[in-house]
């Protein structure tokens, strides 16, 4: 904010229209900004938390309890802001989970901390306590952290089916929890251990049935492609078929576009005909010759490769997406072939079985015991399309949380008890802290306290009661107390009632908010184009007609 | 910090100059708490009001326009929703719901409507209370599941045989009863247990859809509709002189045009004599002869052909006795390749004996006094393909019949895969609603009292049925739980038809188990969904 003397001439530094804010002001404003982002956010935490719908300008709506995805559809412009957006994705792409918890914790950083902004201390001396405080709690969380024996197989598994439930308590899918973490553990331990890639768990989304009758297929499915006349004679099920993957299109056609052919004599008019048709005949006589039992391509499989095929018993299918085909051949090896020819046997890949099945309104192929099974693929079912889609993210958060414990296999307590636990210890270590950054680290441990308090307030229980409760009883030394939002009691030792998290969530929750909130403090000064103030699509008016429209509806920057 | 209720995000900072955070701020809308639930639920109910009346054998039809002026007349849940296209999200929801039941079970679907509109009617009077949506949302499957217990434990099993089909015959009359086909109803449901049967895989427990071509041509009645164990066409004879039906059938199902191979490369012929002219005319000629030749040497006796033929092939084929049906399309050639156990062949090199398919008799029917012809291929090879022709006084009839059979094949279908049943008239609901009662005095947690809503909600049906049943809705529904109780029997319902009797086994109303399960399941699971939402962001439209 420039507080020019009246009587100062002005000087124009800058084009007009652009608009500079600077100093505390400007802190104060990018502070508030993340708040009111914050806010919209705060409900959906928790087991009670509740869903977002959000409609699109062209009508799509959806429903999420997702952070990161309710950040993204909010489409948030303003520059501070979008900080909280970003570190929300990057919690989604690093761990996949706490994406609400990430930003509320950098949120209520920000408002702990606003008081001191405004009493003048330092952003600079705030920044280096923040700094200390998320270095002190990371330290805490690795030394609290419980290791699972990974050797008992048993045990291992039963701590993966928890971090997948407690991951799963805030969604839609809060009442089918068993029967979900089952399956997200069994899909993630289909995978190879040693990468574990997730990229490799095929998700299909069936309209139609209910939740509980979504499958888990250890090996591949795909929706059945387009077919011409002809398919339904190609027989429909296999034990043990060779499968062969191509990138080929088996049509007749023109082999070139381009290409043209002058016929010189009527006589050789059958020639150049018989011609086109030997080339397409040798291509699938090349494939009937490799013993291949089904014939997947990406490219257009027609309808005399069709017939040709059905009348050879092959099963083929055209046009499999890219996808789908990689993972293909993944679970039953071979390789995609761009040629017919020269194919041998280890080009070919195998399976245990093969089947054409009926899956609500819709026909899958269904690839089953595939020796290399490193995929699998959840067929989810629900009872309209928002409905799976909101599934397939909350499922997609929890094959990433299990991922993770898999890979590191330390777990904490969930539903705030972690939180509570790193804000006395703070507040404790705080105290042998002479200086300003005392204060700091007190904020920080308030902040902490978010996270449950947030749970209980969205439960509908008294939550500076719990909070209470919960911070006599960690004083008491109680480690793992948290929210138990059925309980009459309210708080419950969580690590005994199984609601953990992987540890490295947390980390990285914590080390990120404090990322966030301090890069928002350490900017003082924004300048922003006057091209920017208008970002919305459509024809854009001249900046400074813009400029005039926005402030004459009382919004919008006013300009410096 | 001022919290407007209508926009989406609103803050100022320190001088009160408000600032934009999310794009378009100005033109988004928000509405948030108890007051999205409310509207949510408003909406959902709106909704299921529309469906409400036409459930049951009483129900009534809805008449649907379409934007270019198309008429639909229907009472088939899913069909209503699907056409009215509503435009608003949680109602949308409906409209899937519906779809969903329709697409996994194919007859339910008013009921499921109706079903989620009451529970969510209860689940406001709860959330007026002040119960956390989300307890009440939990206490509804809690519920959902007794419920389900409860359907199971009442269903009984009927017993049908491939002879013995007079019990698939009465669940197929009951799903029949509310359509607009009742008077006919017995045929139908004869018609549509007769096509499972025929293509049925007992021992995979699995009907295939696709071997049953349901056409429809106005004119008749619908009492003329028919069940053809073969397959129809609608096309006839390429030439008016061919021969009018062929015994013994072989057929050559080709997907070559009947005209001279051209490459499918780019290509040109120049002709620059005469000499040149007259051979290139010989050779069309000569190839044409050919093509019948080979047609004639593999001892077909009528050709199908996916595509067209010109009037010269036409007349050759005319000439050398060869009936020819052309521009068959795909599906069409597919299903009668299965039929006659055919191959299609894609040139006439590839043509041989043992290609073709047969079928005992293939004939054009005409119809009334019109002109149009169809063609009825039958006593196939294959047997398993069948073709139901629905006649009707004009094309709304035709196509509300041919989504009461539809209902109808899949409610047999449903028996097929599962022959488990339960009673419908409301029966099955009043004897869950008896049982999620019951459970719910022993809950001591705040569900308790969302189990009493769904069991209230439950009533919704057996109600509705009696409202358009020009029954006193309450009254009878009263009637009839405490009967229930008191005779302990479940399969007591609401007498719509006014025969006097309420035992709705010995009225022959049955409804399969698994489309009342699913039924359940998905309204519980939507209505979970609606209560979840406290929040609705809406983005304005493209203009300001």
């Amino acid at each position: 904010m420039q507080r020019a003397l009246p009587m100062q001439p002005t000087i124009v530094l800058l084009k007009e229209g652009t608009d500079t804010s600077q100093g505390k002001g400007q802190l104060l404003s990018n502070i508030s900004a993340c708040l009111a982002v914050a806010e919209t956010l705060a409900t959906t935490l928790g087991p009670r938390g509740m869903d977002k719908l959000i409609v699109s300008q062209r009508g799509e709506a959806q429903i999420t309890n997702d952070g990161a995805t309710i950040l993204k559809l909010l489409d948030i412009v303003h520059p501070a802001a979008r900080t909280l957006v970003d570190i929300g994705r990057a919690q989604d792409a690093e761990v996949g989970d706490g994406t609400t918890s990430v930003v509320l914790l950098a949120a209520q950083i920000l408002k702990e901390i606003k008081g001191y902004i405004e009493e003048g201390v330092s952003p600079q001396i705030i920044i280096k306590g923040l700094r200390k405080a998320s270095q002190l709690a990371i330290d805490r969380i690795k030394e609290l952290q419980v290791t699972v024996d990974k050797s008992d197989s048993k045990r291992f598994r039963s701590l993966l089916l928890k971090c997948a439930s407690t991951s799963m308590s805030s969604k839609l899918i809060h009442s089918e929890k068993p029967f979900f973490s089952e399956m997200v553990v069994d899909a993630v331990q289909c995978l190879d251990q040693d990468d574990l890639d997730e990229n490799l768990i095929g998700i299909k989304k069936i309209p139609g049935g209910g939740m509980t009758d979504s499958l888990l297929i250890r090996g591949v499915a795909f929706k059945k492609t387009f077919t011409y006349a002809g398919a339904e004679q190609q027989p429909k099920s296999f034990k043990n078929p060779l499968i062969l993957s191509l990138n080929v299109e088996l049509e007749l056609k023109a082999e070139k576009d381009n290409a043209e052919v002058r016929v010189e004599a009527v006589s050789d008019y059958q020639a150049i005909v018989d011609a086109e048709w030997e080339i397409i005949y040798r291509k699938l006589q090349a494939i009937e010759k490799t013993g291949a039992k089904v014939v997947l391509s990406k490219l257009p499989i027609g309808d005399l490769a069709t017939q040709w095929f059905a009348d050879r018993d092959i099963f083929c299918a055209g046009r499999v997406p890219a996808q789908d085909l990689k993972r293909v051949v993944q679970a039953v090896g071979g390789s995609v072939q761009s040629t017919t020819s020269n194919i041998s046997r280890e080009h070919l890949g195998t399976c245990g079985s093969f089947e054409e099945r009926q899956l609500g309104g819709e026909r899958y192929n269904v690839l089953q015991d595939c020796p290399k099974a490193k995929t699998c693929t959840l067929l989810l079912r629900g009872g309209a399309d928002q409905f799976i889609e909101e599934v397939e993210r909350s499922l997609h958060d929890a094959i990433m949380v299990v991922k993770r414990a898999i890979k590191n296999g330390d777990v904490v307590a969930g539903g705030g008890a972690i939180e509570m636990e790193l804000s006395a210890y703070i507040r404790k270590h705080a105290l042998g802290i002479p200086g300003k950054i005392q204060l700091i680290m007190t904020a920080f441990a308030r902040a902490l306290e978010i996270i449950p308090r947030q749970i209980s307030d969205n439960a509908g229980i008294d939550s500076t009661d719990i909070l209470n409760k919960l911070r006599m009883r960690h004083a008491a030394g109680e480690k793992w107390v948290g929210v138990d939002v059925d309980g009459v009691e309210g708080v419950r030792d969580n690590m005994e009632a199984f609601v953990w998290e992987p540890s490295l969530v947390k980390v990285n929750a914590i080390s990120s908010a404090t990322e966030a909130a301090c890069l928002i403090l350490s900017v003082d000064e924004t300048v922003r184009g006057p091209q920017s103030e208008q970002p919305n699509p459509g024809p854009r008016a001249p900046p400074g007609a813009a400029q005039r429209a926005l402030r004459g509806r009382g919004r919008g920057m006013p300009r410096r | 910090m001022a919290q407007p209720q209508h926009q989406a995000v609103y803050a100022t900072d320190e001088y009160g100059r408000p600032f934009i955070i999310v794009r378009e701020q100005a033109t988004k809308t928000r509405s948030h708490g108890v007051e999205a639930i409310k509207a949510n639920i408003l909406a959902a109910r709106t909704v299921a009001n529309i469906v409400r009346t036409s459930l049951g054998p009483r129900g009534l039809d809805k008449i649907l326009i379409s934007p270019d002026g198309e008429i639909t007349v229907t009472n088939d849940g899913a069909t209503i929703l699907g056409q009215m296209e509503v435009d608003h999200q949680i109602a949308k929801l409906l409209v899937q719901l519906s779809k969903s039941q329709d697409d996994e079970i194919g007859d339910g679907t008013t009921g499921v409507v109706v079903l989620a509109g009451a529970l969510l009617e209860q689940s406001e009077a709860l959330i007026d209370r002040g119960i956390h949506p989300i307890r009440i949302a939990d206490g509804f499957d809690r519920a959902c599941k007794v419920a389900i217990e409860q359907l199971n434990k009442i269903s009984e099993e009927i017993e049908f045989s491939q002879n013995d089909t007079s019990n698939l015959l009465k669940c197929a009359m009951t799903s029949l009863g509310s359509k607009i086909v009742s008077k006919a109803h017995q045929q139908f449901a004869q018609i549509a247990v007769d096509a499972v049967m025929q293509v049925a895989d007992f021992e995979r427990r699995d009907v295939p859809f696709d071997l049953i071509k349901v056409d429809g041509k106005p004119g008749g009645s619908l009492e003329d509709t028919t069940l053809i164990k073969g397959v129809l066409i609608d096309k006839d004879m390429s030439h008016a002189q061919m021969p009018r039906s062929v015994k013994d059938a072989k057929l050559a199902i080709l997907t070559c045009p009947f005209e001279p191979p051209r490459p499918k490369t780019k290509h040109k012929l120049d002709i620059t004599s005469v000499e040149e002219y007259k051979n290139l005319r010989d050779y069309e000629k000569q190839k044409f002869a050919d093509m019948i030749k080979m047609v004639k040497d593999t001892g077909a006796n009528l050709v199908i052909c996916q595509w067209g033929f010109d009037d010269e092939a036409n007349h050759l084929l005319m000439q050398s006795d060869l009936p020819a049906v052309r521009w068959v399309g795909g599906p069409e050639i597919e299903l009668i390749a299965m039929a006659t156990n055919g191959r299609i062949v894609p040139r006439f090199e590839d043509l041989t004996p043992e290609k073709l398919g047969r079928a005992g008799i293939v004939r054009e029917v005409s119809f009334g006094t019109t002109r149009d012809k169809m063609l009825v291929i039958e006593q196939c090879a294959n047997t398993r393909a069948v073709s139901i022709f629905v006649r009707g006084s004009n094309k709304m009839i035709i196509d509300e019949g041919k989504r009461a059979l539809h209902d109808a094949l899949c409610v047999v279908r449903n028996l097929v895969v599962n022959n488990r049943v339960v009673f419908g008239g409301g029966a099955a609901e009043i004897s869950s609603s008896i049982a999620v009662a019951k459970a719910a005095d022993e809950i001591p947690t705040i569900e308790q009292y969302a189990m009493r809503a769904f069991a209230s909600a439950l009533d919704a049906i057996p109600l509705a049925l009696a409202e358009n049943s020009g029954l006193p809705p309450i009254e009878t529904l009263a009637e009839v739980k405490s009967r229930q109780i008191n005779e302990g029997n479940s399969r007591l319902g609401i007498d719509c038809v006014g025969s006097g009797e309420n035992d709705m086994k010995k009225q022959w109303v049955y409804d399969p188990l698994i489309s009342k399960r699913q039924q359940y399941l998905l309204a519980t699971q939507l209505v979970r969904a609606v209560l979840k939402i406290d929040d609705i962001i809406t983005a304005g439209g493209e203009e300001e």
